[in-house]
């Protein structure tokens, strides 16, 4: 609960009435003030400190965010591993947790793939097929999260975000669509889906009081394209066409902005899912479209000043 | 002398001047579609609104559709429309424009292919991918869809009609339409006529309903064909009977 996205689901679990105690892991501090959640600062590789510590807590519901997208945060390689040892670790610990009832994992609707052929706007009924490294890593954490609950008999709901964005969100999409002049592919120009992270917050919230035992799409609604995005930031497109993809990939990496297959295969193939399902199963619909959330990414302050709670001066 | 020049310049346009104003003013208009166009939002299937409605409007350049039967299109549901299509005619894009102009609502089409630049192209047009599983979606969130029957030569009688796309909007349970296309080459009238849903007479479990839905679809665009005796060019080609250059 360290990142945005956790630090904003546990602040709004401590809100809801159902929930009596929290506590959360993660490697680095929460990033807002939460009042009644206990944190403990674990690295994932820490294998049987994250084990002492969820078992001695045995909670009822067991909220999984910890994936790290490639080049969001770290590397691809660094990322794999991180997500692959905090997946072990948690989801691990939970098991042996008696009074365990549920299990939400975070997962990504790159698990649907974007190969030839495939479904533009995938419901949760179309099988994963990924064709990303990050499809691939989230599509583990699922089979990992299911094996688990089949075997404990617990329900396992997962939750396929699209690429969650937003102010303060570190992700590698954001990063290339800030930079001053962003490549795009002249002859796709596919359109795609996000996710404001305070939208992404509240699914999670929903499914955790819900207790849902299905994978669930948590889309933002609305799409755009990379073109449309671009000009909307005011920044400079640069068409490509093709074989110049390989040095914009390391232009964008020098200019601070590496780009990770998932989204390059975005810029070239698009990506849609269905969100009707999520409305249906935890009657939640996101309050931010698209290019809302692409409006306030390029919104992003670079000082943000809160107001202090108790004037004392 | 100068001022003299200047006011006499201010009161008579030469036409150099009034070319160069209208070349900039054209250029400017230019930018600003552009900049309209690239900012424009596409739906939740990737159809761009305003790209559709240029397009529709550049069509009446060749084509004065008229579209009869929507009353048989429903007004927020989904509902497959499957029309017959003659070859290289682009029968359901044009049919999907004309029952989206009609109806006023966001109509898609079936068989935009997978590879750029034409797949993304006609994306942006309102096409879907003949999938099963794309068209159940979009069937289920309640759109219109155009599904082409195979291409044939004439508009005499109507293809094949793949029963398993037929079978999306079975499973998506929502109303099956037939329609009608006629378009001749060498003249600007082409018509869309919408007839009323399918409805089969013995309800099916299995996949014999999809198979028997395709088959009254069939029957029923070619009897609204029979009825049109075929469309004819308007010219003595029309005295050939049942040669390539009769009926079209």
């Amino acid at each position: 609960m360290g990142g945005e996205l956790g630090s904003r689901v546990a602040s709004l679990l401590e809100n809801e009435s159902w929930v009596g105690s929290i506590e959360g892991i993660d490697a680095d501090p929460p990033r807002r003030r939460l009042r009644r959640t206990v944190f403990h600062r674990i690295v994932p590789g820490q294998h049987e400190r994250t084990v002492k510590v969820v078992t001695d807590y045995n909670p009822h519901v067991v909220v999984h965010i910890a994936v790290w997208e490639p080049h969001a945060r770290a590397a691809t390689g660094t990322a794999r591993s991180l997500t692959d040892d905090a997946a072990t670790s948690i989801l691990g610990a939970a098991a042996e947790c008696r009074a365990l009832e549920s299990i939400v994992v975070r997962s990504g609707i790159e698990i649907y793939g974007r190969g030839r052929g495939s479904v533009t706007r995938p419901s949760e009924q179309v099988a994963p097929n990924p064709t990303s490294e990050y499809g691939r890593m989230v599509a583990c954490i699922e089979d990992t999260a299911n094996a688990i609950g089949k075997r404990i008999g617990v329900s396992v709901g997962s939750l396929r975000l699209a690429t969650v964005l937003g102010p303060h969100v570190p992700s590698a999409l954001g990063r290339l669509l800030r930079l001053p002049a962003v490549p795009f592919s002249m002859l796709a120009n596919p359109p795609f889906a996000v996710i404001h992270q305070h939208d992404a917050a509240e699914a999670f919230v929903s499914a955790a009081r819900q207790r849902i035992d299905e994978p669930l799409n948590i889309v933002a609604p609305g799409a755009i394209t990379a073109l449309q995005a671009i000009r909307r930031g005011q920044r400079i497109p640069i068409p490509l066409l093709g074989p110049e993809w390989g040095a914009a990939t390391a232009f964008t990496y020098l200019a601070g902005a590496p780009l990770p297959d998932h989204v390059r295969e975005m810029l070239h193939r698009g990506r849609l899912a269905d969100n009707a399902r999520a409305r249906e199963v935890i009657g939640f619909a996101p309050s931010t479209t698209t290019s809302d959330v692409i409006d306030q990414l390029y919104r992003w302050p670079s000082v943000v000043h809160t107001p202090a709670i108790k004037q004392v001066a | 002398m100068n001022n003299t020049a200047q006011r006499l310049a201010d009161v008579v346009s030469m036409p150099a001047r009034s070319v160069g104003t209208q070349a900039a003013t054209a250029a400017t208009d230019t930018v600003r579609h552009l900049r309209n166009w690239t900012t424009n939002e596409v739906d939740d299937w990737g159809r761009d609104d305003s790209f559709v409605r240029r397009v529709w409007s550049l069509s009446h350049v060749r084509w004065d559709t008229s579209v009869g039967g929507i009353e048989h299109v429903p007004k927020r549901t989904g509902a497959l429309i499957v029309v017959n299509a003659r070859r290289f005619a682009l029968a359901p894009v044009f049919a999907a424009m004309a029952i989206g102009a009609a109806v006023d609502r966001p109509v898609r089409f079936v068989g935009r292919p997978d590879i750029a630049p034409l797949g993304p192209m006609m994306q942006r047009l309102g096409g879907l991918l003949p999938v099963e599983a794309e068209l159940e979606g979009a069937l289920r969130a309640g759109e219109l869809i155009v599904l082409g029957a195979s291409p044939t030569r004439t508009n005499l009688h109507t293809g094949v009609i793949d029963h398993q796309l037929v079978g999306s909007a079975v499973a998506a349970k929502v109303r099956v339409l037939p329609a009608a296309t006629m378009s001749v080459p060498l003249q600007r009238n082409a018509r869309v006529e919408i007839g009323a849903p399918i409805r089969l007479r013995h309800k099916r479990r299995g996949p014999l309903e999809e198979l028997e839905t395709a088959d009254h679809l069939q029957a029923h665009i070619n009897a609204v064909l029979d009825e049109m005796a075929g469309t004819m060019t308007g010219t003595p080609i029309d005295w050939f009977p049942n040669s390539w250059v009769g009926r079209i």
